[in-house]
């Protein structure tokens, strides 16, 4: 592919298949855009290079995604917690928003992109929070604190089942399997 | 008795909803508390060789804190609570807990609360789930290991089930995993080895025959991939496609989807029609002498009158370019390859429409409107900044509107204001029918007109040919307009949902679209067969021509007038209007419109997919700059996936079925002409085959061909057989959803009261932990974890307004005793003290375990209420 970037070793390409939902095409993309993002010296080994998250928000299929900070929290594996990504973090991405990966796995991940505070379920704070990201924080757009109230409730009425007041994995993947458009719109194609 | 209940869990078909599923058919022990554990959905079924890991399984012990859980399981062997955790040392359960400051311990001991359960839904199905942050695992064979934790243990057996999988189904299983790509290549590696390890025992004597076979395997798989790759190359209109979706979001990307779909369809027919007829014909064609002019092109008449691309320039001849060789009987070929293909056509359509159907239409009635709203919203593929800005306005906008208007239902519509409503939708279906009469009374009263023209003779004059277009001209017009007319009656009524409206302003056009091609199709079939025209197909075959041609041409005026113009007027004249949105449903019709003609012409002019393929090719492109340049992203959430299912549906119901209908009628009633056409000199043109079995009757060779031609084709007996068969069937798959219903109804009852119980148990725990604390404070946890301290309390279900203490006695007598022997022996021993004095005394895992059996009985209880209240017993 791009003259500048080294080239995936074959027996990782083949492996890459084998373990994600992406076709060789679309590993040889990823590659090429994640080695981008590299400054020049590192391009030599981009497999074991992690690009910070600002160069990552600087991709334009996430750069104006409202959840960019979230995605890229879940998927990285870094141990410091910066979230950087390393390309297999990315091509893990890539997978679980590609177009052949399962609708079990998009909801998964979807709620744990939603899930802002990271502990399991989807509270009353996780909602609000989702709801100001769907919604822009604009001024005009923004929800008052009546109408967010009265949303957060309907939404916990109709799905949180048991009745704890959160929404937990199950309850979410039950939301999700009545929404047909979900696989489709849970899609990032670079 | 519940045994009856616990059925449905057990029933593959509820995997819809199995996230929900609560398993109560296993043993108490195992199943004390099914509730949650956050990342792992419970489920039955699980690997049956490892109990242990079973019974760690549905963990959820209401503990106050780590250390008492540790003693608790100390304390009760019978029950078995020693969670598995995937944090290496610290087992317990992490959602249960009562007080929300204890809830999740610090990051320190907790990553994160995604926990890892294994669960096997389908044979093939793994889903493991994990904290994705790595943890200083290292993946130790030693079996000693994996005895002391039974993470490993899981995990061997994951490794095992893997192993024991085809190469396809392991692949297929891994990607599935939630997983980080180390642990997944880890796992990978582990299912490798051990597979290796295995079929060392075996490959001592590994037949050339099977490394043959693998060998074959390996490389055919080798074909496919580079197979696709340049599958993946030649899809030229991906890019354009992502484009779209980025600026636009996945509504507007649909009906790209859909055209597209059309297209490669369309090429499909082409295929089959160019290799089956039209190269044979090819073969014996005579020389075409008539004059092309150009404006042919428009009209379809003249030149082309003598080309492959009319019924009537086919030969009744058979083929045979070899003297005494094979030979090609070109009646036969074209009535097979047209049938042929309408065969094939109705089979994608209706797997296309079942495979939707199955996908989107799940469960309408249980779509969760807000939920599905919020959670489900977000377009991910929405990647341009000023579209995501719009966006989130309009959802906005949207929820505001959608919060206000709960609001406003409430206020009851006075009887009046009703009335007025339905008068107001009548007339309007009165209007809207109207026109389509009318609309149907002008086309039929043209076209009669037209055929004058026709019998007249052929001048190849200006005037005559112009003539010819004035009915495909006014028939586009009206295509065109009247939806303008309709969707302006639709404004005029005030329709509760926005999916009402769309619904019916669908159902109007389509009306008016199936009525205009119905009375078109009269007049080809009624009037101008029975007309003494030289070759009445081949001028159904340029009527066709002309309105598919004059239609496309519209459409691209349309995309002009309709978008480029309307954007110039809103952005400079009337500002406040605004850019245009894409209209969805309307352009959808459109091409269903299109569609439907071009099967219709294709008895009688078997090339037109080839203008088709252009013109959808076109209508693509100009479609695609037209949208970037005028449209705005459409400010209604559209549900997608269920209007793409009404739009293959359209496409198969009234379209297709209506085209199945003309085609039939044309075969079979119609007499063809007797000059031209591969059917000329026929009674019909199924007499073809009629006659060719005729033939076959004298070959004893091909005796089987002739015995399935009477006794299954033309057989009533046969038919009559078989639409009985699929009747019963019907019927029967009717009851069986009918029952699933009813079970659905009876799940989702179960689980509310479930919840309840829960919300019911944590309160009292709270009130009994602060009672706790405020006498005795820390200390009084040391007497944890001994037997004699657990009283399962009968107080918390007395106390709930909604659950009888009757239910609860009788459970304790007769259901509990029968389906629960271990606890029931468990009450029985404690003696159920009364009051709940000693309960408090007892400080968290004693009391969970009371919890835990008054849940069960509780859950008991209210199954037998349920069963008496659904099948009263005699």
């Amino acid at each position: 592919m791009g003259g500048s970037a080294s080239l995936l070793p074959r027996e990782a390409l083949g492996e890459y298949q084998e373990l994600t939902f992406l076709s060789k095409q679309e590993i040889l993309l990823a590659y090429k855009r994640f080695s981008e993002l590299l400054p020049k010296e590192e391009r030599e080994n981009a497999c074991s290079a992690r690009v910070p998250k600002s160069r990552i928000l600087t991709l334009p299929e996430l750069r104006a995604n409202p959840f960019q900070h979230r995605i890229c929290h879940v998927f990285s594996t870094s141990d410091d917690g910066d979230d950087s990504m390393s390309f297999e973090d990315f091509l893990d991405m890539l997978s679980v928003f590609s177009d052949s990966a399962t609708s079990d796995i998009k909801s998964h991940y979807a709620f744990r992109i939603f899930d802002f505070d990271d502990d399991g379920t989807l509270d009353r704070k996780d909602l609000e929070k989702l709801v100001n990201c769907l919604t822009g924080q604009g001024e005009e757009s923004r929800l008052s604190t009546a109408e967010m109230e009265q949303l957060i409730q309907n939404i916990l009425e109709e799905s949180d089942i048991d009745k704890d007041g959160t929404i937990n994995l199950s309850e979410f993947q039950h939301v999700v399997s009545r929404s047909p458009d979900f696989a489709s719109s849970f899609k990032i194609v670079l | 008795m519940s045994y009856h209940y616990n059925k449905a869990f057990e029933n593959p078909d509820y995997h819809l909803s199995e996230t929900l599923e609560i398993n109560r058919r296993r043993s108490p022990q195992e199943n004390l508390f099914s509730y949650q554990a956050p990342y792992g959905a419970s489920l039955p079924g699980s690997y049956g060789e490892h109990d242990g890991r079973e019974q760690n399984y549905p963990l959820a012990i209401p503990v106050a804190s780590m250390r008492q859980g540790s003693e608790y399981r100390g304390g009760l062997p019978r029950v078995n609570v020693l969670s598995r955790s995937p944090y290496g040392s610290f087992t317990d359960n992490l959602s249960f807990e009562p007080e929300p400051e204890l809830a999740y311990n610090p990051p320190s001991t907790f990553h994160s609360p995604y926990t890892h359960s294994t669960s096997n839904r389908s044979e093939d199905d793994f889903i493991w789930r994990r904290d994705r942050r790595p943890h200083d695992e290292i993946f130790m064979t030693s079996s000693s290991v994996f005895e002391t934790n039974p993470v490993w243990k899981e995990e061997e057996t994951l490794v095992g089930n893997l192993a024991s999988m085809s190469t396809n189904e392991r692949i297929k299983a891994i990607q599935k995993m939630p997983e980080t790509m180390k642990k997944k290549r880890e796992i990978r590696n582990k299912v490798l080895k051990e597979i290796t390890k295995k079929s060392r025992h075996r490959s001592t004597h590994l037949s050339c025959c099977t490394q043959c076979l693998q060998g074959i395997a390996v490389s055919f798989r080798r074909f496919g991939n580079s197979l696709s790759e340049y599958f993946h190359l030649l899809q030229l209109r991906y890019n354009t496609l992502k484009v779209i979706g980025a600026e636009f979001g996945t509504s507007v990307l649909s009906y790209f989807i859909f055209l597209k779909w059309l297209l490669t369809f369309n090429i499909f027919s082409l295929l089959i029609n160019f290799s089956f007829i039209t190269i044979p014909q090819f073969l014996a064609a005579e020389p075409n002498n008539l004059s092309f002019t150009g404006l042919e092109l428009l009209t379809g008449a003249g030149y082309f009158q003598q080309t492959v691309l009319y019924y009537g320039f086919y030969t009744n001849a058979t083929i045979s370019k070899i003297k005494n060789g094979p030979s090609y009987n070109m009646q036969l070929a074209y009535i097979f390859t047209v049938g042929l293909y309408f065969v094939i056509c109705f089979l994608i359509l209706l797997f296309s429409i079942a495979k939707s159907f199955w996908r989107n239409f799940i469960n309408p009635q249980a779509y969760s409107v807000n939920a599905s709203k919020l959670l489900c919203t977000w377009d991910f593929n929405i990647t341009n900044e000023k579209a995501v800005k719009l966006k989130q306005k309009n959802l906005s906008m949207q929820i505001k509107e959608d919060l206000t208007e709960v609001n406003w239902e409430v206020l009851s519509v006075s009887a009046k204001e009703r009335v007025v409503c339905i008068s107001i939708n009548f007339a309007s279906w009165v209007a809207s029918l109207g026109t389509a009469l009318a609309a149907c009374a002008g086309v039929y009263f043209l076209s009669t007109n037209n055929l004058k023209l026709f019998v007249k003779g052929h001048r190849n004059d200006l005037e005559s040919q112009a003539a010819m277009l004035v009915l495909p001209v006014v028939t586009s017009l009206l295509n065109a307009f009247i939806p303008f007319f309709y969707s302006w009656l639709g404004r005029l009524e005030r329709f509760k949902t926005p999916g009402q409206h769309i619904y019916v302003t669908i159902t109007r056009n389509i009306i008016l679209k199936i009525s205009i091609l119905g009375i078109l199709c009269y007049y080809w079939l009624g009037i101008v067969a029975a007309s003494e025209s030289q070759c009445w197909e081949t001028l159904v075959g340029q009527d066709i021509y002309r309105l598919i041609v004059v239609d496309f041409i519209f459409c691209l005026l349309g995309s002009f007038f309709g978008e480029f113009l309307r954007r110039i007027i809103g952005t400079t004249v009337y500002v406040s209007l605004g850019l245009p949105e894409f209209d969805i449903g309307r352009n959808v019709l459109d091409l269903i419109y299109a569609q439907t003609l071009t099967w219709v012409g294709i008895l009688f002019s078997p090339l037109l997919p080839v203008i088709q393929i252009i013109a959808f090719s076109i209508v693509f492109y100009v479609k695609k700059v037209s949208l970037m340049m005028n449209c705005q992203p459409p400010r209604k959430v559209w549900r997608t996936a269920q209007m793409t299912t009404s739009f293959i549906f359209l496409l198969f119901f009234p379209s297709f079925v209506g085209v199945l209908a003309v085609i039939g009628v044309t075969v079979w009633r119609l007499k063809p002409s007797e000059e031209c056409g591969p059917f000329r000199g026929l009674s019909s043109m199924y007499a073809a085959v009629s006659e060719w079995i005729e033939i076959l009757e004298n070959y004893t060779a091909s005796k089987w061909v002739v015995w399935i031609y009477h006794n299954l084709i033309t057989s009533e007996l046969f038919f009559f057989i078989l639409s009985t068969l699929v009747l019963i069937v019907t019927y029967i798959y009717w009851q069986i959803i009918e029952g699933r219903k009813t079970m659905t109804k009876l799940l989702y009852k179960q689980i509310s009261n479930e919840g309840k119980d829960k919300m019911f148990l944590l309160e009292q725990l709270r009130s009994l932990q602060r009672a706790k604390q405020t006498p005795s404070a820390p200390g009084g946890q040391g007497q944890a974890g001994q037997s004699s301290s657990y009283h399962p309390s009968r107080q918390p279900a007395q106390q709930v307004p909604d659950y009888p203490g009757r239910a609860f006695d009788r459970n304790q007598n007769a259901s509990y005793n029968n389906e629960y022997p271990d606890a029931a022996g468990i009450l029985r021993g404690t003696g159920f003290p009364p009051g709940l004095e000693r309960a408090q005394r007892s400080s968290g895992p004693g009391m969970s375990e009371a919890v835990a059996i008054a849940l069960r009985a509780r859950e008991a209880a209210e199954l037998e209420d349920q069963y008496d209240d659904t099948y009263p017993q005699p």
